[in-house]
């Protein structure tokens, strides 16, 4: 809104910098574009409450490393920068969906969360109510025009580093507002940019895992913030027989597919198979027993049109290449996937994200 | 543009966050390289110390004078944070085997005093918190009947750093003295925005920050009366009579000697100049805006501060948009990220979260002018109006 008086023409883009060398790229491409660019940080965390555990923050309240980064790199491009304070809905929407999830024996993923609720929703409010008119992030994803001049969400240039599969939540209606800039780069490209243009974070390792997990690991964060009868002993179980193995200290400690510190040697490679939070029961086997060729997804988003039986590339983690498989409607967000061949850990709690060629279709979450 | 006789701020930017901190005056600038010649260690026999423990000296006495106290009372610290630390921590350290292990303070301090207490309460101190109501005005029922022969030593401040209320500190502090309990005032937001009497208000113990009036930043300042004990938190040399320790910022409290000479002279010219301006600004904003409430509204109140609720606004966006049009004022307290918080002095007084995110604190200077606030008043009208609209288009 500030744009009417000032008498500025140039359209003026929201940049969310996390203070890595992605987003900095992102609001430096922007601003070489002829944009009229203004950073933000989220601050999503008061670290003060880890003791410090986190490495790539400074441990001190309010004040990580990666917000100062961001700040370095806006004073570096001369661009108005702007904390945004989220740390009650970070808290609300992805602390306490995050860790309910373990709590029912999933394996969540929270990135997810925090671009539903954060980044495409609290910051699309920022971005009009500050004037702007696009939101821009350092995602390795593309915009382009669709079939009937739809824009639509397609995966990065560098197919190793695309992160369409964090964004099928998003709401069709704000992809017109959106802008990833660095979808069409490779990432050493983008490197040697920030090199080039001499951006204080040109050299900054990329993060891994989780932002708010700290040294002390998943397990470790669920514990420190959960009363201990809220936690969920059990016994571990042979699957199928169902003989009993042994017992376990929480379910939040177990992921599907795992293989190390299951706290029994079974005297063959075992795995977690299977966690059922009702009986708090963790069933191990073997590695063939993590094979599957079907799922069912719910809260299915979709960002184009869908015909019950579509064959579609499938996405079941982050790091998974995609498979074919078979699109069965049960409900309307709800459905069965049927694979071409079986998949190892389906994992519920994970995300399942649909691909036509390139194209980003929608998604929804493992049961 | 800011008086450009009195302000360094020359860019045309218009500054209304004076609680935060205050550009210095610009004679303060004009007789800087001077000060700064005067390098020497001021605890130094020979030639080079004489000039800045002469500098050093000359600031007391001007302090001393502005502040109605001897000055060898005054203790030069770093900063107001520094100077509360001093004063609760170095208190409770130098009283530590006394019968009396009780302390009472508000809901409503700076943080530095807060954590002082968590600090003390961790080694033993009972501490009680006095609450204030809707309007910011203290609990006096609470306050009574936790005064006692038990009572260590109260710290209420002088004015509030958010909403401006002012506190009755000589009226408070003659309770404590009643009791045989000491009392301190943390006074830094009075500094520069009234006239300051030490002695009139009977406090023990007083606190001060040169920065919040036209001074440098780096130089704080406690006022212990005459026999009372203060723990030294730095351990070192025997500066500051033993009670801080560490060479002495000369340069810095050269300048703030310096302005407590013009303190002197100019203090009520500047509050009833301020107020003028805070009494008009606040009349324009209610015919101008619907669904404004000012905190604190009808009680005493700095001649400078204006905070108030804006229905329907988030604080945070309010900020930005005022700051990319120029202007610069504050929500509650920023943390050191630069993000907002929900201020816990509006939180302490009763509003809810929600309401605190709706808060907008201006804060006039010295140099503000009235053509100043008309523009801000001109930008604020059009910026509340727009986000309106759009938080009834978003839903």
């Amino acid at each position: 809104m500030a744009k009417s008086t000032m008498g500025s023409k140039k359209p003026r883009v929201l940049v969310a910098m996390s203070g890595g060398v992605d987003s900095s790229v992102a609001a430096a491409i922007l601003q070489e574009e002829g944009f009229d660019v203004i950073g933000v940080t989220m601050q999503v965390w008061d670290y003060s409450l880890n003791n410090c555990t986190i490495t790539e923050g400074h441990g001190t309240c309010c004040s990580s490393q990666d917000v100062d980064d961001a700040r370095a790199v806006a004073d570096h491009l001369k661009i108005p920068f702007y904390v945004i304070n989220c740390e009650e809905k970070f808290k609300s929407t992805v602390i306490d969906n995050f860790i309910d999830s373990y709590l029912k024996g999933e394996t969540p993923i929270p990135c997810v969360n925090c671009n539903t609720f954060l980044k495409f929703d609290h910051l699309i409010s920022k971005m009009k109510e500050l004037g702007c008119d696009y939101l821009a992030t350092g995602h390795y994803a593309r915009i382009e025009k669709g079939a009937e001049g739809k824009a639509v969400i397609v995966t990065s240039n560098d197919s190793w580093k695309d992160q369409t599969y964090f964004l099928f939540t998003l709401n069709p209606e704000v992809i017109n507002s959106l802008m990833f800039p660095v979808g069409a780069w490779q990432k050493s490209e983008l490197r040697a940019y920030a090199e080039k243009i001499g951006l204080p974070v040109a050299r900054k390792k990329d993060s891994t895992g989780i932002c708010f997990i700290g040294k002390s690991g998943y397990g470790g964060f669920i514990e420190s913030h959960v009363s201990k009868r809220n936690l969920r002993p059990g016994l571990l179980r042979r699957f199928a027989s169902g003989e009993i193995l042994g017992d376990h200290s929480g379910i939040h400690n177990f992921t599907v597919g795992q293989r190390k510190g299951l706290g029994v040697a079974l005297g063959f490679p075992a795995y977690v198979v299977k966690v059922n939070a009702e009986t708090s029961t963790v069933w191990l086997g073997e590695e063939k027993d993590l094979y599957s060729s079907e799922l069912m997804v719910r809260d299915i988003n979709w960002l184009s049109d869908f015909t019950d039986g579509d064959m579609v590339r499938a996405k079941i983690r982050f790091a998974h290449r995609g498979a074919e498989a078979k699109l069965c409607k049960v409900a309307a967000t709800q459905a069965r996937l049927e694979f071409y061949e079986s998949q190892r850990a389906i994992t519920p709690g994970q995300a399942v994200v649909f691909y036509r060629n390139n194209q980003l279709l929608g998604g929804g979450w493992i049961c | 543009m800011a008086n450009p006789s009195l302000s360094l701020n020359d860019t045309g930017r218009i500054y209304l966050d004076h609680n935060a901190t205050t550009a210095p005056h610009k004679s303060v600038l004009e007789n800087l390289s001077q000060w700064a010649y005067q390098w020497g260690n001021p605890s130094s026999i020979h030639w080079s110390g004489r000039e800045p423990k002469a500098l050093i000296r000359n600031a007391r006495t001007s302090v001393a004078k502005v502040l109605n106290c001897q000055p060898l009372e005054l203790i030069f610290t770093s900063c107001g944070s520094e100077s509360n630390n001093l004063v609760i921590k170095g208190f409770f350290d130098a009283n530590i085997d006394s019968a009396r292990n009780e302390y009472i303070t508000t809901c409503v301090e700076h943080p530095s005093v807060m954590k002082s207490f968590d600090y003390i309460l961790k080694r033993g101190a009972v501490v009680h918190y006095v609450p204030v109501s809707r309007n910011g005005t203290l609990d006096i029922e609470f306050y009574e009947k936790h005064l006692s022969e038990k009572t260590a030593l109260v710290s209420i401040m002088s004015a509030n750093n958010e909403t401006g209320s002012i506190f009755p500190i000589t009226e408070l502090a003659a309770k404590a003295r009643a009791v045989g309990a000491k009392f301190h005032t943390d006074a830094v937001q009075v500094l520069g925005k009234m006239p300051i009497n030490v002695e009139s208000w009977g406090v023990n113990y007083a606190t001060f920050a040169a920065h919040k009036a036209y001074s440098l930043k780096g130089t704080g300042l406690v006022y212990a009366r005459k026999g009372e004990m203060l723990q030294s938190l730095i351990s070192g040399g025997g500066q500051e009579r033993g009670r801080r320790a560490g060479t002495e910022n000369t340069l810095s409290i050269a300048a703030f000697g310096h302005i407590a000479t013009l303190l002197s002279h100019d203090i009520e010219m500047h509050k009833n100049n301020m107020t003028r301006l805070r009494i008009e600004m606040e009349a324009e904003i209610l015919k101008r805006i619907s669904g404004v409430h000012f905190t604190g509204d009808g009680v005493d109140r700095l001649p400078n501060t204006s905070s108030f609720i804006v229905d329907d606004i988030d604080g945070e966006s309010l900020l930005i948009n005022l700051d990319m049009h120029g202007v610069s004022v504050s929500t509650g307290a920023a943390c050191s990220s630069g993000s907002s918080e929900p201020s816990h002095v509006l939180l302490a007084m009763g509003l809810t979260r929600a309401e605190a995110q709706r808060s907008l604190r201006i804060s006039i200077g010295w140099c503000t002018t009235s053509d100043e606030i008309a523009k801000f008043l001109e930008i604020f009208v059009e910026v509340v109006a727009q986000l309106r609209r759009l938080r009834s288009e978003m839903g």
